[in-house]
């Protein structure tokens, strides 16, 4: 026995199953050691678990056996080809594929014993080194039982024989009918006897098969009892919400990235938080496309690769109607950053559509993405659970940073249309609402943000236009309680336009005004100064002319005094 | 252990496999019936050959036999036919026997 994948919880040694949902559901795998039994009705996937598991311990190094009850061995071949892991089972010389159906069209003669099937069992898992036997279908081999209790007992045999022996044994059976889907029919009181018990089931919903996994009992560990939906593809068996979503995981990014319109992202203060989601709900033609096309088309230019999945759209028509808007989306699809996959809603079950956008995101590891209309899972099959598969894709893209646009559609006819998915729009960070606006016998369109988490945001109905240079939101005109749009938005602007002119023309008029008086001032200046000058030049002569007088003056005044004099004697020098 | 196959010297050409696990009561309980079943046909019948898959596996695999006791007819033409269980219901063995005396196509 290989022990290197199995796990000890709570005393009980599991195995893990290498079916990945499968493994998450139950923490860890089945019993190493014990039976597991697998109910359901035909066609839910009963024998197809027991291949992938055995494939899985191949795929892993081990060795299985599977016994059918019902098919041969070519059947079961032939079934298991149908998945990507099938051609291991033909192939590999470690799994043994017995063919136990010799019991049909035999007679009965009282009750048997398994002991030789026990030995069979023994001398094959021997063989191939194995830990996995699977017994497809072993109500067809003991209902032939004449007492019902023989085979109870038998199926205790067999759990017993597996513990003892350290197998990991998958026994599985048929449930039809009303009554306990606990037990396969023939098999009535098995339930108390078998610590695991896996109920698998089907409806059908607008004619579309849907599968139903759950665990009815597993003594002795915790594990996931809700039913869960259950698909089959070629991968096999998937349990798209097996795995538990980790709050803890989702970051917070502070970065803000751009919607791919100018005047939306100066609204959300530099567009929208990275990682977050923003839901675009809106009625027929409101542009909610072309918004996620502006969106992915931005992210595309940053260098970014951008994912868009559209519903009921095929990608060459969004590529060629978005173009006549001036946004590119061929460039980018051609360089590999954009991708564009077109799924139609009808066509699949809500959880296959949720597996087939988580493997786009596996696949192309988008930093944006835009899900175009989102409402349109609503029109998918199985529609009771979309809003759980809009929720679990929303926790993968926070979880993994992925900036995601959601559009919604909302009614004609009911004026609180986004509240369509209302449920989504809990889950937004930013909701962005497009309308209709009826004026003037003119429809037109407007956005409006009824929130954005952590931004302080305008709360205006505005104009969006669209035109060849693209999407952009026209200046805000309210009037009265209303905002105008399109043709008397126009004029509100012509007349804008028009006073802004007059009030251009006038300012220049003053200002040519005050420059001719600038220009006379300063010439009246200049006039001034040149007369200060003379003035002061004619002050300096006089002041001249006064000091020589004076002292000519003052020369003749000392003559006469001194000819005057006795001392001199009268005469003149 | 297995016993000898009869050797082939009756009338028909019919191989009777006997397939039992060990001392299991209902194997005892077979090979019983089947002695007496086999006595009171009064037919020129070879005693079956038994095969104890306890010790043989294979020839569970072999034969197709999951389930013992088994009691295997295989006629001339290669034809198998099986009845499972400890024989017990008489009525089934002697009808299943009947086919070992049925004249040879």
């Amino acid at each position: 026995m290989n022990d290197t994948d199995t796990t000890a919880e709570h005393g009980l040694v599991k195995r893990a199953t290498g079916i990945p949902h499968l493994d998450a559901v139950t923490h860890g795998g089945l019993p190493a050691g014990g039976a597991t039994m697998v109910v359901g009705e035909p066609g839910c996937g009963k024998t197809i678990i027991g291949l992938q598991i055995l494939a899985s311990a191949l795929a892993c190094g081990e060795g299985g056996v599977f016994m059918s009850f019902e098919e041969s061995r070519e059947q079961i071949l032939r079934n298991a080809d149908a998945f990507h892991w099938g051609p291991q089972l033909r192939e590999s010389p470690r799994c043994e594929i017995i063919d136990g159906q010799s019991m049909k069209g035999a007679d009965f003669s009282g009750a048997f014993d398994i002991d030789g099937l026990l030995a069979v069992l023994d001398l094959c898992i021997g063989r191939v080194e194995g830990t996995w036997i699977i017994l497809d279908g072993i109500d067809q081999l003991l209902r032939r039982q004449p007492d019902n209790q023989i085979a109870i007992d038998q199926i205790t045999q067999l759990n017993d024989w597996s513990i003892e022996r350290g197998y990991s044994l998958l026994l599985t059976g048929k449930h039809t009918g009303n009554d306990s889907a606990l037990q396969p029919n023939h098999l009535t009181g098995i339930e108390f006897m078998l610590n695991t018990i896996l109920v698998l089931s089907s409806t059908l919903v607008d004619k579309r098969l849907n599968r139903r996994f759950r665990i009815a009992k597993y003594r002795g560990t915790p594990h996931n009892p809700n039913e869960l939906a259950m698909l089959i593809d070629d991968a096999g068996i998937q349990l798209p919400y097996a795995v538990p979503f980790v709050a803890d995981a989702v970051p917070a990014a502070g970065q803000r990235i751009s919607t791919g319109i100018e005047r939306l992202d100066r609204i959300l203060e530099g567009g929208v938080y990275r990682g977050s989601v923003t839901l675009v709900s809106g009625q027929p033609g409101t542009s909610k496309t072309t918004l996620g096309a502006a969106f992915v088309a931005a992210a595309a230019k940053r260098g970014e690769r951008a994912l868009l999945v559209s519903f009921d759209e095929f990608a060459r028509q969004i590529v060629r109607n978005v173009s006549t808007l001036g946004i590119d989306l061929q460039s980018p699809i051609d360089s590999g950053h954009l991708r564009v996959v077109a799924r139609a809603s009808w066509d699949s079950l809500v959880e296959e559509h949720y597996m087939a956008v988580l493997a786009l995101l596996d696949d192309f590891s988008p930093d944006c993405l835009v899900i175009d209309p989102a409402s349109a899972l609503l029109k998918s099959t199985g529609t009771e659970s979309a809003f759980l598969a809009l929720e679990r894709l929303l926790a993968v893209t926070r979880t993994r940073g992925i900036t995601t646009m959601l559009t919604s559609l909302s009614e004609a006819d009911d004026p609180f249309g986004e509240s369509t998915l209302s449920h989504a729009s809990t889950l937004a960070d930013t909701w962005i609402v497009l309308r209709y606006q009826v004026n003037g016998g003119e429809r037109n369109r407007s956005l409006s943000v009824v929130k954005s988490r952590g931004t302080a945001h305008s709360n205006q109905v505005r104009e969006m236009t669209l035109s060849p240079q693209g999407v952009d939101l026209a200046d805000v005109y309210p009037y009265g309680s209303e905002v105008l749009m399109g043709t008397a938005r126009a004029q509100k602007e012509s007349e804008e336009a028009a006073l802004r002119q007059r009030q251009v023309k006038e300012r220049l008029r003053q200002q040519q005004r005050l420059e001719v008086e600038i220009e006379s001032t300063r010439a009246l200046i200049q006039q001034g100064q040149a007369e200060l000058e003379r003035l002061q030049e004619e002050l300096v002569a006089e002041h001249q002319d006064q000091a020589q007088t004076d002292r000519g003056a003052s020369q003749h005044q000392d003559s006469i005094l001194r000819r005057r004099s006795a001392d001199q004697g009268g005469n003149d020098q | 252990m297995n016993r000898a196959l009869a050797d082939h010297h009756h009338s028909h050409d019919a191989t009777l496999i006997l397939f039992i696990t060990g001392e299991a009561p209902r194997s005892r309980r077979a090979q019983q019936h089947l002695k007496t079943a086999l006595a009171a046909s009064g037919a020129d019948l070879a005693p079956a050959r038994e095969i104890d898959l306890l010790s043989a596996p294979q020839e569970a695999i072999d034969f197709g036999i999951f389930a013992t006791p088994a009691l295997m007819i295989i006629d001339a033409s290669g034809k198998r036919q099986v009845l499972y269980g400890d024989l017990s219901d008489g009525h089934s063995l002697s009808h299943f026997l009947a086919a070992l005396s049925a004249p040879t196509p």
